[in-house]
């Protein structure tokens, strides 16, 4: 690596040390609490996959160019140059972390790992190291938004098929305005996924509930985020934002995703509408009376995954499994659960890349979670989470089936 | 050629350290306070009914370190516990204070048993990082400040049961330790007589140039935990 690209990293990392940075960097006491917090590390013992092990390679960066010691006695904290085997120790440590951020639970300082890794992937960003795959789906986002009207057309053509499905579920025949968009004046506007069932469940909620949406041009999911891009992130964001500004909505309701319920909900300021998850509304619509389920009607017994960062990173706890103890005569809780549950190993972008034995491996805290319940059915709201669990569920050869808590509600609607 | 080191180290160097240690705070809260902040929350969920009590209370007793590790809980607990009056103690070597006094007690406070405890926390620490995964996970810095810390820890220890319990034939007394930390801080600065003139000077001198360097590191390593641990903590629940 020549001295140009180690001054232009180093002026990159200066451009990130916000607060938080600054003090994730310098509090560490190196405790070791955190070490085997991380589904990682239990799956794979490696110091690299600790989160302390993990931040500590961001740090030795980080006191090498932005602490005294580090520049005069870089020995003294393993002060560490920026150079081609630090890009690689960025890499392994940055994508093998899902940003579950449950270490930070642990952590007696509240050190978020995640925003540590967020300087990793910003330096991997401009040493041009980031994954292909992120770099290409965030890349394709970003293209959407500046020229949707291009794709408009073929999605409406798409939607029309969708809500023949939608009508099947609802037992009518009358297809038209079942998925509804661009509508002004709409009181929520929608934001779904790629896949059909993320589209075609919720709106079949919607119907029911008698609301008043609008569908979103643009897909939930923000691959700049998991990229660590924060300019696209926020481009791919805005995307939505803005449709949801032009349609002049009161709630936007994010599909089941975390990251994309909490970037909005969390990390890009406050907004002129509501931001919902779909769980929250569906609790919502049946406290409200406005959609009805079979009560007790699931008979197998029946345990619940909190996503992280619907959960941890965004505090949706007990709507899904007030949800799921309507629904289900044997709901049983996987121990830890909530802020402590462990991370299924499917987040932070770690889907989109080529590591499936990776995750396999490193899902056996879930694994083994999963199993404890005795449970056949295991419940997300999550699509990360639930393709993760199918990789777990198939890995492992599990005897379990994997469903959306979206889905399980549509199959048990009155 | 010792009398000049002694003098340096008693005199000079503690205004030395003393001076690193407000400007390198006050150094660091600037950069913090310049720094940028963040948009949004990064806060974990539950944040807790009142977030700064939460954060308070996550500062000073560390309910984390007490779920994920109960005996390392104590022995945290027990160190900052322990540096807490040793700060104390110290003060009232400086001038007497009737609010410390409120609970009546000799100087220095804690019969001894502060050092003690900071010091077997201190071994433990240390001993700790000899340990595989804490071993792996621990730079250069950890052992030398645990060094420093034990080092400061064992000869102020001394100082403190030596002239309680009148071990070794130890003559320094309180009166002398007063006299020399006030004149410091009367900016009339002298070693009293008695320190000067003790066989024992060379133990004083020496807790005080490893407490002196302990000042100077203090803003510049990993020590500065506990100055902004809360405003960390407040993030989590912000």
């Amino acid at each position: 690596m020549d001295i140009e690209k180690r001054k232009q990293l180093t002026a990159l990392m200066k451009t990130r040390l916000n607060r938080p940075m600054r003090y994730y960097l310098d509090l560490c006491t190196r405790c070791g609490l955190c070490y085997d917090t991380c589904h990682v590390y239990q799956g794979i013992p490696k110091k690299e996959y600790s989160p302390v092990g993990r931040a500590e390679v961001v740090r030795r960066i980080y006191k090498k160019y932005f602490r005294p010691s580090g520049r005069l006695i870089p020995s003294w904290g393993d002060a560490k140059v920026i150079d081609d085997n630090s890009m690689n120790e960025l890499l392994e440590a940055t994508f093998s972390c899902t940003g579950c951020r449950r270490c930070m639970v642990h952590c007696p300082f509240g050190i978020d790992t995640q925003h540590l890794m967020s300087m990793a992937k910003v330096l991997l960003i401009g040493n041009e190291t980031a994954p292909e795959e992120l770099v290409m789906l965030a890349d394709s986002s970003v293209e959407k938004g500046k020229s949707i009207d291009e794709f408009k057309d073929g999605y409406r053509e798409v939607i029309r098929d969708l809500e023949k499905e939608v009508a099947k579920h609802l037992g009518v025949t009358e297809t038209d305005g079942l998925i509804p968009m661009e509508k002004k004046g709409a009181d929520i506007l929608f934001v779904g996924l790629a896949g059909a069932h993320s589209i075609v469940h919720p709106a079949v909620i919607f119907n029911k509930a008698k609301a008043n949406w609008s569908l979103s041009f643009f897909e939930a999911v923000n691959f700049g985020a998991f990229l660590g891009d924060p300019e696209k992130m926020q481009f791919i964001a805005n995307r939505v934002v803005n449709e949801a500004k032009a349609l002049g909505v009161k709630e936007v309701v994010i599909v089941e995703c975390g990251t994309a319920y909490r970037i909005p909900k969390f990390l890009i300021g406050p907004l002129p509408f509501k931001v919902s998850s779909i769980v929250e509304v569906i609790h919502r619509y049946i406290r409200e009376g406005k959609i009805k389920v079979k009560e007790k009607s699931i008979a197998d017994a029946l345990t619940y995954h909190d996503p992280c960062q619907l959960g941890r990173n965004g505090g949706v706890y007990e709507e899904p499994r007030e949800i799921l103890n309507m629904l289900a005569t044997d709901y049983r809780e996987m121990t830890p659960n909530r802020e402590f549950n462990w991370c299924c190993g499917g987040g932070g972008g770690l889907q989109a890349l080529d590591n499936e034995q990776f995750r396999i491996k490193s899902s056996k805290p879930k694994r083994d979670q999963i199993v404890a319940t005795g449970a056949k059915i295991v419940v997300s709201a999550c699509e990360n989470c639930i393709s993760q669990l199918d990789t777990i569920k198939a890995g492992y050869g599990l005897d379990v089936s994997v469903k959306s808590l979206t889905e399980l509600v549509v199959e048990n609607l009155a | 050629m010792w009398d000049s080191i002694y003098f340096f180290i008693m005199v000079p160097m503690v205004y030395i350290a003393f001076a690193t240690l407000v400007i390198g705070i006050a150094f660091k809260f600037t950069i913090i306070f310049i720094s940028p902040t963040i948009k949004g929350t990064i806060a974990v969920f539950p944040k807790g009914s009142v977030p700064k009590l939460c954060a308070v209370r996550d500062s000073f007793f560390m309910p984390s370190a007490f779920m994920k590790d109960k005996p390392f809980w104590v022995v945290i607990i027990a160190f900052h516990a322990a540096f807490l009056l040793l700060i104390i103690g110290h003060l009232e070597l400086i001038r007497e204070f009737a609010v410390i006094q409120v609970i009546p007690h000799e100087v220095f406070l804690g019969a001894g048993w502060v050092g003690i405890v900071l010091i077997v926390t201190t071994i433990y620490f240390l001993f700790r990082r000899f340990k595989t995964p804490w071993r792996e996970i621990s730079v250069p810095e950890d052992f030398i400040i645990l060094l420093l810390l034990f080092l400061t820890f064992i000869f102020g220890s001394h100082m403190s049961l030596a002239s309680r319990y009148g071990i070794a034939g130890f003559d320094i007394q309180v009166s002398e330790y007063r006299e020399y930390l006030s004149s410091l801080f009367t900016t009339s600065p002298h070693v009293s007589r008695g320190i000067l003139a003790s066989p024992h000077y060379v133990i004083v001198a020496l807790h005080v140039f490893f407490a002196n360097l302990f000042m100077m590191m203090f803003p510049f390593s990993k020590m500065i935990h506990s100055v902004f641990m809360f405003a960390a903590q407040f993030i989590k629940r912000k």
